[in-house]
């Protein structure tokens, strides 16, 4: 940074906005210490022949060269520095990615640690800090990484490598270790999504083809979501984790380890209770279901641990809340839905009272889904006091006619279902509303008693009433 | 000289009941038609009388209420031809018409609310226009006696009578039971004072008190009501009780019913589940995910393993690391001597 002269006190200082300060704010922030990158010199590199020009026997070696070639780092903050590098380090890469793809026997033992280091250099960098402390993934505009040129290249032809019929997992594990995992697995903290999407894949191809990575994989994982849920509340791949996730638990195999209910118990339910769950509720959501495809009876610990944590405060979640609720009692056995079916309804019939129209309304559509309907019907006898109550006191004091007409539906499906009970029911809840009122118009008439005792009282105290 | 007082109204009422029946050849008429797009059927009728039951039970209507509708329903069914596409009208009409002559005006519902719940398609207009018309034809006879006039007479006096708990015989349900019957339309064809007294019996049955029976026997003769026709009607009325209490549910026709969303909601429905794209399923291996074994190739039992962190050497790992000398020692033949050093080794 150039020195600042001390320039004598001016009218231009005397609001307080020193010259260097207000030359700093007009600097483009820079991204990250380790994007600086340039050694201060301009990067020359020796043009290489390209792969198809050179005889089958000079590939691999080729091949290994203009892999050493791409470990070399531009910096792209400075859009003006080394373009015509940038270009050849660019088309290289290009090159690299087609050759991966079609070639025969390109693939020595050699290439391995080159390929893994060419890859290692390039992606595996402190992450930028946010631009504001209060980053909202919802809200705002996410940081994009601004060397993806070359970025998007490397993942392409890492994943190309991957899933290269001649890619051999023996070889590789040496140089695609521990390590490796756990710096790949810091990376999901990107800002930029596009990075997260090519993450994603390279890790599922990676937790396919290294059986000896797994446990290990499962294990940083759950560090990452404990984290993430107790500590920080703050990690920008989750979403894209947990989109793996829900592939490896499609294929478990049964019956379920240990291990994995622990994990839906102690780390996937209580991801439901952060802030941000608008932005990977859809994945969550489908591990949850398919943790209960594959094995019913985590059913009843499953609806337990959301009804624990089923949002006060937050009508927005208690949206998404009730939406995975639905697609979970789709897929719910009626033998496990016998056992919770008491406390779910509790609950439903609290929210079917909230004030907010949104949540009301989400809730009273259950009744629309027919596989909901039989399971209702069924059980009729012991959802219907439940419920009942909380209906037909909204019925008529609900704020919104949309929900009072939507409480019509609702009940009319109970009438059919269990005339007896539920007339029963309207009979005692009419009765104990009259006692209610009876008990209401007691007290007033009390009151009015004691007004015109005092009144009597103090006229008789006056002199105007003779005693 | 309570008792005395039910008696004559029993009386007054019992001798004015016929006015308010529907004509029985309009009933008839209407369980033997068919149902099709012109004319109503018995069917159409019950179905349509349940939704009002719906209706009053949601507004909270009286049972009164509810059957003095029907009794408008039936009557005016009985003597018009009507289309099928204006029986929601009659019916909300009726039901109008008999809130407003019994419950009080501050319960009673606007006709933009019957409307909007009950999911009609017609007008407030149309509606209004439609009570006149139920209205002159019935020459403005609209409060009747009914069905229920008589229940809560007959309840009265057996309740003053009877020398067991009052709270025996519950007029709740009674009132529940005679709304049940009023859902068929063979029950309108039956004489108000003789279809309470129907039920009556049915209920003093049911909780078995000779004390009531002979009180409901004494009511029986003094209104001078056939045997026979008591008779019939009870069968009915029992069999119309037994569906009634059967655990078989009926099942709810949703689809008549329109569930209309908000906006906001209906974009949320289903956006989440199914919008997530699958990344190819992974399957488990059965060898591979215990974590205390990491790689599948070689058995090293060696730094892999206990760097997971997980408990080492599982047997397997053991045999395939038991150093080669051992197993010599195993297999040589020995002495008793060496056997208990080598049973000492075996322990791990």
């Amino acid at each position: 940074m150039s020195s600042t002269a001390t320039s004598p006190p001016s009218a231009d200082k005397v609001d307080g906005f020193s010259r260097k300060s207000v030359r700093k704010a007009k600097q483009k922030r820079s991204q990250s210490s380790s994007q600086f990158r340039s050694q201060g010199k301009p990067i020359e590199l020796t043009p290489l022949p390209l792969l198809k020009d050179v005889p089958g026997a000079e590939q691999p070696e080729l091949f290994l060269q203009k892999l050493q070639q791409c470990c070399t780092l531009f910096d792209f903050m400075d859009t003006l520095s080394d373009l015509k590098m940038k270009e050849y380090k660019r088309s290289t890469l290009n090159e690299l990615v087609d050759y991966v793809t079609v070639s025969r026997g390109y693939l020595t033992e050699q290439a391995y640690p080159e390929v893994v280091k060419m890859v290692s250099y390039n992606i595996f960098r402190t992450l930028p800090p946010s631009d504001s402390n209060e980053f909202d993934p919802e809200e705002d505009e996410p940081t994009l990484e601004a060397s993806w040129p070359h970025l998007q290249l490397v993942y392409e032809f890492f994943i190309r490598f991957l899933e290269s019929q001649e890619f051999q997992p023996s070889i590789a594990k040496k140089y695609i270790d521990q390590k490796f995992v756990l710096q790949l697995l810091e990376l999901f903290d990107s800002e930029d999504p596009r990075e997260r999407d090519y993450l994603k894949t390279v890790l599922h191809r990676i937790y396919g083809k290294f059986l000896g990575l797994r446990a290990f994989i499962r294990k940083q994982i759950n560090n990452i979501f404990l984290r993430f849920v107790y500590e920080t509340e703050h990690f920008n791949g989750v979403a894209e984790l947990l989109e793996i996730l829900g592939s490896i638990i499609n294929g478990f195999a049964l019956p379920l380890k240990a291990e994995h209910k622990q994990f839906l118990v102690k780390v996937l339910i209580p991801l439901h209770t952060v802030r941000s769950l608008s932005l990977f509720h859809a994945q969550l959501a489908y591990c949850i279901v398919q943790f209960l495809e594959k094995d019913p009876v985590l059913t009843e610990p499953v609806i337990r641990g959301l009804l624990k944590f089923w949002p006060k405060t937050c009508s927005q979640k208690e949206v998404m809340f009730l939406g995975e609720l639905e697609e979970i009692l789709d897929v719910i056995e009626p033998t496990q839905f016998v056992k919770i079916q008491e406390l779910l309804f509790k609950q439903i019939s609290r929210c079917v009272s909230s004030p907010h129209f949104q949540v009301a309304e989400r809730t009273l559509y259950y009744w629309n889904n027919e596989y909901i309907m039989s399971l209702i019907e069924e059980n009729s006898s012991v959802i219907l006091p439940i419920m009942f109550a909380s209906l037909y006191r909204i019925s008529k004091e609900h704020w919104n006619p949309a929900i009072v007409a939507l409480v019509y539906n609702v009940l009319k499906a109970f009438m059919e279902m269990n005339s007896v009970l539920f007339d029963e029911l309207t009979a005692t809840y009419k009765s104990d509303r009259q006692r209610e009122k009876k008990k209401e118009k007691e007290r007033e008439e009390l009151w009015k008693m004691l007004e015109d005792l005092e009144l009597k009282k103090g006229l008789q105290n006056d002199g105007i009433i003779p005693t | 000289m309570e008792a005395f007082k039910l008696m004559r109204e029993l009386k007054t009422n019992f001798e004015q009941e016929s006015i308010y029946l529907p004509r029985e050849k309009g009933l008839d008429l209407l369980e033997t038609t068919l149902e099709n797009d012109k004319q109503i059927s018995a069917r159409c009728r019950d179905a349509k009388v349940e939704d009002l039951w719906s209706l009053t039970s949601f507004f909270g209507y009286s049972t009164q209420t509810f059957v003095q509708a029907v009794n408008l329903l039936d009557r005016f069914l009985a003597m018009m031809k009507i289309q099928p596409k204006h029986l929601s009208c009659i019916a909300i009409s009726c039901l109008h018409i008999a809130a407003k002559l019994v419950e009080e005006e501050c319960n009673i519902s606007s006709s933009h609310d019957l409307i909007r719940i009950s999911q009609c398609k017609f007008t407030i207009s149309d509606l209004n226009r439609m009570e006149k018309i139920i209205s002159e034809k019935l020459n403005f006879q609209c409060k009747a006696i009914t069905a229920f006039t008589f229940l809560q007479l007959y309840h009265e006096m057996t309740i003053l009578h009877t020398s067991e708990r009052k709270t025996s015989l519950s007029l709740d349900k009674l009132e529940a039971q005679l709304k049940a019957c009023l859902c068929r339309i063979v029950f309108s064809k039956a004489k108000p004072s003789v279809l309470a007294l129907s039920l009556l019996a049915q209920e003093i049955e049911a909780i078995q008190s000779v004390d009531m029976l002979e009180i409901s026997q004494c009511i029986q003769r003094h209104l001078k009501i056939a045997d026979g026709e008591l008779f019939y009607w009870r069968e009915l009325v029992a069999k119309c009780m037994t569906d009634y209490s059967s655990p078989e549910c009926s099942k709810p026709d949703n689809k008549k019913l329109v569930w209309i969303l908000s906006r906001r909601t209906a974009q949320n429905l289903h956006s989440s589940y199914y919008s997530v794209p699958e990344l190819p399923t992974i399957p488990e291996g059965g060898w591979d995910e215990s974590g205390s074994e990491d790689s599948c190739e070689d058995m090293s039992c060696g730094e892999d393993s206990l760097s997971s962190g997980e408990d080492s050497l599982s047997s397997d790992t053991e045999a395939a690391c038991a150093p080669p000398h051992f197993h010599q020692r195993i297999s040589a033949p020995h002495s008793q001597g060496d056997s208990a050093r080598l049973g000492a080794q075996c322990h791990f």
